[in-house]
């Protein structure tokens, strides 16, 4: 249930295109076809399926503050979140070679029509948001990290197969010409944005949700933990 | 001379001048042109896009009549003084209300297509003709005029006009006017407040100290979201004595226009019966949800799960929706098996939001802008599914 949740809330309620904006630049340039924006696409889901876990690993057992205690007691007190970037970027970047190296040998088609922006995966916000969100969201457990590292991907899959075919359809429409290319592409991705809107807000509130998996020997806890989250949201506002 | 041959003549006169597109669209709404195409492939028949879209104003008309009754009618339900449904006070308050909004829509929208023929020097196109008829009845009933003004000129411009015009657009413009509508003033598109004429006023002068009672217009869907009792029978859902948006109310007439639009073959049948699919087979799935004791009473959405499913049909916007908006030839899917698909997923996801967000209690709209856009998606790879089989088998011929 818990990674059911994850898995929707990250593909569609907050997709990484149409909730938070990142990734645009590959997600503007690439979606010329279909084709090549699913190629790019199945990239990010790769490389994204690979970095979370991964940036999970390093961020539970080297960065986070007290993560070292595993050397020993005397390294408790470090905190190297400072270093996340640079280390999130790192992983990144080598896996994005990594994918480069697969994809030439696998797919030379493909890699000459992703071109310049295979290896500019290394720089899509998406990918280093997705681990960063993994981090500031808290994410429990390596299992849910890769599941969050999978569905942020699809979701932004989704959204760049979106847009690709609708750039399809609209090739020979009247478009005004000083809106033609990049300028209409803006207005599809809020109107499309506009669309994804229907699923904002949704299992935010999860308080009842909650309480729909617990047994009945904790109906009380529940409630209090109902409450809590009651007062931490009124709070909030 | 006739006025047909004045029309004419005028038209002749006016070659090459500016308003000459605003003008032959007037002439063409009259009369049929007297003009054939020059070039190109020639297509004889006898409903050209300005029929169509008569024919779907024409299924609106019944749905806009009983609008102003039901406008009235709630009103005077509301404030305790209860009038007969057919009766003149209903409909006079009706028309004071209804009429407004819909000259605005017409009037606003039609000067923003105007505008553009004379700016891009092409023939005005009649696609505003279906969405100005749709806007007055989507929106309740108190609405300010110019909110409905702002909404329709982004509606057109944003939503169509910046696409090449009609038929080209992604997102139906209905809805986008009613998308913008809902997320700019929320508090003027949704809670218990909008949905009965003059509620909004009531609750103000309450506010500001006046001894009255307050208005309660909640809709069937508001009511159940909070976990209330609904005090409407079916009989009410279903022929509409109920509040919610101008012309949404009465299932049974728009089951009819769906009837009339299936019959004249303008409206799809595909989408309209996969949508109903979906819908029901969602509002299953939450019933089957409850019946199995897998969510406790206490949680804020068993009251919308437990409702049967095919009151789904009969509440709130959803047989509107989907005879109406889904249907749009221009933003559904164009393929036919992609029509089955975009349908039922339509039915599947409105009923879903309904349930599952607590920040909207209707989903129809968002599910069917939703679905316009992967609608472009679902065609590709129908086609391509096409390409692949008609390849294979001719593969297997030359073989």
């Amino acid at each position: 249930m818990e990674h059911l949740e994850l898995f929707f809330k990250a593909i569609f309620v907050d997709n990484m295109v149409f909730a938070t904006f990142l990734g645009m630049c590959s997600y503007l340039a690439v979606s010329k076809k279909v084709s090549t924006a699913v190629g790019l696409g199945a990239a990010v889901i790769f490389v994204m399926a690979i970095t979370v876990p991964l940036n999970w690993l390093l961020d539970q057992y080297i960065l986070k503050d007290g993560a070292l205690v595993w050397l020993g007691e005397e390294y408790a007190a470090y905190d190297l979140s400072f270093l996340s970037f640079i280390m999130f970027i790192a992983t990144i970047a080598t896996m994005v070679q990594l994918v480069e190296i697969i994809v030439e040998k696998f797919s030379p088609s493909l890699y000459n029509s992703l071109g310049i922006f295979l290896p500019l995966i290394a720089v899509n916000c998406a990918i280093l948001g997705g681990s960063l969100f993994m981090q500031s969201r808290e994410i429990e457990t390596l299992g849910l990290a890769f599941n969050y590292g999978i569905s942020s991907g699809i979701g932004w899959f989704l959204a760049i197969l979106a847009i690709a075919a609708i750039r399809e359809k609209i090739r020979y429409s009247n478009v005004p010409a000083p809106l033609r290319g990049l300028g209409i592409t803006f207005i599809i991705t809020g109107l499309m944005a506009i669309g994804f809107m229907s699923f904002g807000g949704m299992l935010t509130g999860g308080d009842e949700e909650e309480a729909t998996e617990q047994t009945v020997v904790k109906v009380e806890e529940v409630e209090n933990a109902t409450d809590v989250a009651i007062n931490e949201k009124e709070i909030i506002e | 001379m006739g006025l047909k041959e004045k029309l004419h003549n005028i038209k002749e006169k006016g070659q090459g001048k500016k308003w000459l597109p605003a003008f032959s669209a007037f002439h063409t709404f009259l009369y049929t042109p007297n003009e054939t195409t020059h070039s190109g492939g020639h297509v004889r028949a006898a409903d050209d896009l300005k029929r169509t879209m008569n024919t779907v104003v024409l299924a609106l008309i019944p749905c806009l009549i009983f609008g102003m009754f039901n406008t009235g009618f709630q009103h005077y339900e509301a404030i305790g003084e209860p009038v007969d449904f057919l009766s003149w006070e209903a409909l006079s308050l009706g028309l004071i209300k209804i009429l407004p909004l819909v000259v605005v829509s017409y009037v606003v929208g039609l000067g923003v297509e105007f505008i553009f023929a004379i700016i891009k020097g092409h023939e005005v196109e009649e696609g505003y003709l279906v969405t100005g008829m749709l806007v007055p009845l989507i929106v309740p009933v108190d609405i300010p005029l110019w909110m409905l003004a702002v909404a329709v000129i982004f509606g057109v411009v944003i939503g169509k006009e910046v696409f090449g015009g009609t038929g080209m657009n992604i997102l139906n413009p209905a809805l986008t006017i009613r998308a913008f509508l809902f997320f700019a003033y929320p508090t003027w598109m949704s809670g218990d407040k909008v949905w009965v004429e003059g509620a909004v006023e009531r609750a103000n002068e309450i506010a500001g100290g006046a001894n009255l009672d307050a208005i309660s217009g909640e809709t069937i869907l508001g009511t159940l979201a909070q976990g209330n009792e609904v005090a409407y029978s079916v009989s009410d859902m279903f022929f509409g004595f109920i509040p919610g948006s101008v012309g949404e109310t009465s299932t049974f007439l728009i089951l009819l226009a769906g009837l009339f639009l299936i019959f004249s073959k303008i409206g799809s049948w595909r989408i309209m019966l996969s949508s109903v699919v979906g819908a029901l087979v969602m509002g299953l799935l939450f019933n089957g949800v409850v019946d199995a004791g897998w969510i406790k009473e206490s949680s804020g959405f068993y009251s919308l799960m437990s409702t049967e499913f095919w009151h789904h049909l009969l509440i709130g916007g959803f047989a509107f929706g989907v005879v109406f908006m889904a249907t749009d030839p221009v933003t559904a899917s164009q393929t036919n098996k992609g029509k089955w698909i975009y349908g039922f997923l339509i039915g599947f996801i409105s009923i879903l939001i309904r349930v599952f967000n607590p920040a909207y209690p209707e989903g129809v709209m968002l599910a069917i802008l939703l679905m316009n856009v992967f609608a472009p998606t679902i065609d590709h790879y129908v086609v391509q599914g096409n390409v692949k089989r008609r390849l294979k088998r001719l593969k297997a011929k030359t073989v």
